[in-house]
């Protein structure tokens, strides 16, 4: 029989195929936008089955290939990632609906890849057990591969080390898999939690580095990070910010599935390393915090906008996965949450970045700036962007942060606290960095005809910016999703209220909250425009920065080696050990290459012959049995 | 004999006769011989078939003459045989030669190579295993040397060579085992081998036809002449000796390992050939500079591969070792037609997909299957491959580790050269292929992709297939009846 789930999967191979057939036609757009429209009511109907105390949506897609066989059914945690993903495929294609568009080349292959990219995620977000799980992992790797490598030159190279690390990942993760069919005797997931607590210690091991590093890989934890930011800058701007709201987080509903559902975090807990006082899940929640900190600080110090918001998200996903990881009801949700959260600020920021690129055709931090005139709109949906991802209020970036660090504070780990608020630090100074120097100080002379970014583009901006508002203001919207996804994962819900949530030591009610906040703005702009001095309004050009007062005669704008202090002091840090390990290994390819090359080229091929054979009969004389 | 036997003589008696008869009708037309040679390999085609649908699970068994084993000579029919025996003759017949490839002299050779090809896999002793052998290697020389050129005799004389001695080592280790054992027969050596062969003589012997036949299955450290052949012989020489022969001699190391050399220092022996083999062949191809040295070397890890394959124990080896071999005889040879075209260094490869869509779609398509992305063939035949690996533990997982690595490798190669053929053309374009010049790859890319749909029952009837070949008590039985 036909369910929800298989209509869900035809229609996105049905709008891949169309997509790709009927691209280049200027209303692919709208097109695509109807039928990312209908696989997201698609999807929220299966949230009403799953709600409706359903365990998992199944299809009636199923193969038996050498005795091994594959299903593929949809549960809540299935069911959020799969709400994320036609939802950020629906703004991607509302953003490419008209002008962008029209000024595109390849609207075939934008159009394509990304129903392409659509469909491989839900096949992935739906498997049934580890063998459709390790097929859609391949099928969403190289459907990113496709998407990234289009424009060719750095896109094409930054695609390619993508390539190679999904591929080293997705090995890792073979191995994986097969092990567990060795040790359990099937792909089943059910199988492999009910065996996986009287697997041999070592197994235990084996496993949670393999699946940790396989799925890590597209999350690009550290020491894995370094193709993700080029890989997802160069691609085409809807496209980007689809990969940057959506495509790393397969990696996380991956680790999710398996760390968390099958394994879960007691059993990660009591996986002892020996002369140390940390365990399996510990020492994952401190690589976690490394990849909170260090792509934030590289993020830092990009001078390309897009460089930078894509470094954040791989900092981003250490939040997400840090929560998860503390494995109580509140982490999980605010890891959760967080997930949701960022998709929407993330893809509106991106959006906003790659509208400013549209107009001023450049995403150089250096030869931005004053475009707040220009771009009133975009500014808007970049600076709530940006309040979002730093985690500040009313956006609801601020819950689930604030989610993720209260469950530390429940958990006792305040060292972990404290790197999280490292790393919110940086990202405070990085994304006031990226909306001074687009849109704040002295606008260039190049710059004075730009115009606002076309509805089209602007309305999916600040939809987003809107709905990271509303789920800022009541994040009880976003929990009651939230809910689904963590029922499937059999650690309890977290109790809460449109506001937010409750707990013994101190609750979160961000109705109170904004509606302070806005009282507060309130009071200071009654202060602002009816008491004190007489105000006046300055001309854009008759501002000053960094204590220098200018003219209008001069335009300046300070960009360049932007907070030159810290960069001295934290400039060292920089080593680029990671690059080197790279380089280290693309080196030791390259010379076992030419080593086994060599050995071809050698002309005296019988001379081989001899000494193989001459060395086999000695091994066989010392070794054989007489 | 029965019309069962028929299937098993007539797939090697009717193309040698072909072959030495072509020079004779040839007399008569050019046109003529080619037809004939083309009708006796989609007869060989057929008899591959009906050879398949007739045997099930019990083999079909004839001693020519009358003259029952251990003294006669036997032909051994199972699926695994009816298999290769069809599958020469399709690439005989997909990459059959045209007059302007040496005319009736290329039929010839290629008639004999699938005369000798059906009688290597046929053969049920080791005297007639080592007559095709040294057929498939004669019809092999003069095919490889017969682009005409200085490098193609360079490299065809440099295989002769190593060939020769090879097939020295052959006879050696055939000597001891008759030596030991007192016969040539199979089942008898098989009957014979754990009292006679599981010393050092049996150690000795495995690892001088391990080498010998090695050097067909391009294991390493004996297939130093598959990168110079394979840049050199015409394309279609390369896509039969890669895609298919190489595999005869890897069907003839599983009969070895199934009946008589079970001991575990063989199997490592051949394990550490195997681990090797690959290595060097990703890490070589990883620095190759045309596309036809890249695929030479890839077709040695390959072929390392179903080394590999066969030192896992009971039918889940032999399943991979066959669905390794058939995947790579399906993809290898349409990425040499490829290469044909596209030959020179990779760097002028730039905008070969603007030139030839087509050609750079079918190298898309080959490379995921071939590096084993789901849902492709390449895929089922790595996951069988490592999941016997991984089931069998030990030194084995080790190796399932260094085939996920190179694996990575292999990407790296293959779809750099991707990267490079999307990117824009500088300075000179790449060719362009003619319909007819990339027919032979597309029918194999079809063939591909109509294995993907139907990988289910494929799978089923060659683990049919690789059970019954593993099942060394019948072939005994089969044989030697009432002997066991």
């Amino acid at each position: 029989m036909i369910g929800l789930l298989d209509t869900l999967l035809v229609l996105a191979l049905l709008t891949t195929v169309g997509l790709y057939v009927f691209g280049a036609n200027r209303f692919a757009g709208y097109i695509g936008m109807a039928a990312y429209a209908a696989m997201t009511v698609i999807v929220v109907l299966v949230g009403q089955t799953l709600s409706g105390g359903e365990t998992a949506v199944p299809s009636a897609m199923a193969f038996t290939v050498l005795g091994y066989p594959m299903t593929w059914r949809i549960d809540g945690l299935g069911w959020f990632f799969a709400l994320l993903t036609t939802g950020a495929g629906f703004f991607a294609a509302w953003y490419m609906s008209g002008e962008w568009n029209e000024a595109q080349p390849n609207k075939r292959i934008q159009h394509g890849t990304l129903a392409l990219n659509v469909l491989a995620m839900l096949l992935l977000v739906s498997s049934g057990d580890f063998l459709s799980l390790f097929i859609g992992w391949e099928i969403v790797s190289w459907a990113a591969f496709a998407m990234m490598t289009q424009l060719g030159g750095p896109a094409a190279t930054a695609a390619l080390r993508y390539l190679l690390y999904a591929l080293a990942g997705a090995m890792a993760l073979f191995a994986g898999i097969l092990i567990v069919r060795s040790a359990t005797g099937s792909f089943a997931f059910e199988d492999f939690a009910a065996a996986v607590p009287n697997l041999p210690t070592a197994t235990k091991w084996v496993l949670f580095v393999l699946f940790t590093a396989g799925f890590g890989v597209k999350m690009a934890i550290v020491p894995f990070h370094l193709w993700q930011a080029p890989a997802y800058s160069f691609t085409p701007g809807a496209s980007s910010s689809f990969l940057n709201a959506v495509s790393a987080r397969m990696g996380l509903f991956a680790l999710t599935l398996v760390l968390i559902k099958l394994m879960g975090p007691a059993l990660l807990a009591g996986m002892d390393i020996a002369y140390t006082w940390f365990d399996a899940r510990s020492a994952l929640l401190w690589l976690t915090a490394i990849t909170m900190i260090v792509p934030t600080y590289i993020a830092l110090m990009q001078t390309d906008a897009r460089m930078l918001l894509a470094w954040h998200g791989i900092g981003q996903g250490g939040y997400m996965l840090l929560g998860i990881l503390v494995g109580t009801p509140l982490g999980l949700a605010g890891g959760l949450l967080h997930t949701f959260n960022y998709a929407t600020y993330q893809m509106a920021l991106m959006l906003a970045v790659f509208a400013v690129v549209h107009r001023t055709k450049t995403a150089d931090l250096d030869e931005l700036g004053g475009l707040i005139t220009r771009m009133p709109f975009t500014y808007i949906t970049l600076l709530m962007g940006i309040i979002g991802l730093a985690g500040l209020p009313p956006m609801n970036g601020f819950v689930s942060k604030w989610m993720i660090y209260k469950s530390l504070l429940n958990t006792a780990q305040p060292l972990l606290l404290i790197a999280a608020f490292i790393g919110t630090l940086g990202t405070i100074l990085s994304v006031y960095k990226l909306i001074h120097n687009i849109f704040l100080g002295q606008l260039r002379l190049e710059h004075r005809e730009v115009k606002e970014a076309p509805l089209s583009m602007l309305l999916p901006m600040l939809t987003l910016a809107g709905i990271g508002f509303v789920t800022g203001w009541m994040p009880g919207l976003a929990l009651s999703m939230v809910d689904i996804a963590q029922s499937a994962l059999g650690i309890g819900l977290q109790p809460h209220h449109l506001g937010g949530v409750d707990l013994p030591n101190g609750s979160l009610n961000m109705l109170w909250v904004v509606g302070v906040l806005i009282a507060a703005i309130g009071v200071g702009a009654l202060i602002f425009y009816f008491l004190g001095n007489r105000r006046w309004e300055v001309s854009q050009y008759d501002n000053y920065a960094g204590g220098h007062f200018l003219s209008a005669d001069v335009r300046y704008h300070f960009s360049h080696e932007f907070y030159p202090g810290l960069a001295r002091v934290i400039g060292p840090w920089y080593r680029g050990w990671v690059v080197k390990m790279e380089r280290g290994l693309q080196t030791l390819v390259a010379v076992l290459g030419d080593l086994s090359g060599g050995v071809f080229r050698f002309a005296h091929t019988p001379f081989y012959l001899l000494v193989a054979v001459s060395l086999g009969l000695l091994w066989v004389g010392l070794f054989g049995k007489i | 004999m029965t019309s069962g036997a028929n299937t098993l003589v007539l797939p090697i008696v009717l193309p040698l006769l072909g072959a030495f008869l072509l020079p004779l009708v040839a007399r008569f037309g050019d046109g003529l011989a080619r037809a004939l040679g083309i009708v006796l390999v989609v007869v060989n085609i057929f008899l591959g078939w009906t050879l398949w649908s007739a045997v099930g699970t019990e083999a079909a068994v004839t001693a020519l003459g009358g003259f029952e084993a251990p003294l006669g000579i036997v032909l051994y029919g199972d699926r695994l045989a009816a298999l290769f025996v069809a599958v020469l003759a399709v690439g005989a017949l997909i990459f059959w030669p045209r007059a302007e490839h040496g005319g009736v002299k290329a039929y010839t050779l290629t008639l004999l190579l699938v005369a000798g090809g059906s009688g290597l896999v046929l053969s049920g002793d080791l005297f007639n295993i080592f007559v095709f052998y040294e057929i498939v290697a004669v019809a092999s020389y003069g095919l490889a040397a017969s682009s005409g050129d200085k490098a193609g005799f360079g490299a065809a004389l440099r295989y002769l060579v190593l060939g020769a001695l090879g097939s020295s080592l052959v006879l050696i280790g055939i000597g001891l085992v008759y030596a030991a054992a007192g016969t040539l027969n199979l089942a008898d050596i098989a009957r014979l081998a754990p009292e006679k062969l599981s010393g050092t003589t049996g150690l000795a012997a495995f690892l001088l036809l391990v080498l010998g036949f090695g050097v067909k299955a391009e294991l390493f450290p004996v297939n130093t002449w598959v990168p110079e052949v394979y840049a050199a012989a015409p394309m279609r020489v390369t896509a039969i000796l890669a895609g298919v022969v190489s595999k005869l001699a890897m069907v003839v190391i599983l009969r070895l390992l199934v009946l008589v050399f079970h001991d575990p220092a063989a199997i490592s022996l051949l394990m550490a050939v195997a681990i090797v083999t690959i290595v060097a062949g990703e890490f070589a191809a990883y620095r190759a500079s045309d596309l036809n040295r890249t695929f030479a070397y890839s077709s040695i890890a390959q072929l390392g591969l179903v080394a590999l394959a066969l030192t896992i124990p009971a039918t889940a080896g032999i399943l991979a070792a066959i669905a390794v071999a058939l995947h790579h005889a399906v993809v290898k040879p349409a990425f040499f037609v490829i290469a044909a075209k596209w030959r020179g260094p990779l760097a002028g490869l730039a905008g070969g997909a603007r030139v030839a869509p087509a050609a750079a779609g079918l190298f898309v398509l080959l490379a995921l299957s071939i590096i084993g992305i789901p849902p492709l063939p390449g895929f089922w035949a790595k996951l069988v491959l490592l999941g016997g690996a991984f089931d069998a533990g030990g030194a084995y997982a080790f190796a399932a580790a260094v085939v996920l690595a190179a694996t990575v490798v292999e990407a790296a190669y293959l779809f750099r050269v991707v990267a490079r053929i999307w990117q824009p053309a500088a300075g000179a374009k790449p060719a362009h292929f003619a319909f007819s010049d990339l027919s032979p790859a597309l029918l194999l890319g079809v063939i591909l992709i109509v294995a993907t749909l139907f990988v289910a029952p494929i799978g089923t009837a060659l683990s049919g297939a690789a059970a019954s070949a593993a099942d060394a008590g019948s072939y005994v039985a089969r044989v030697l009846p009432g002997r066991m």
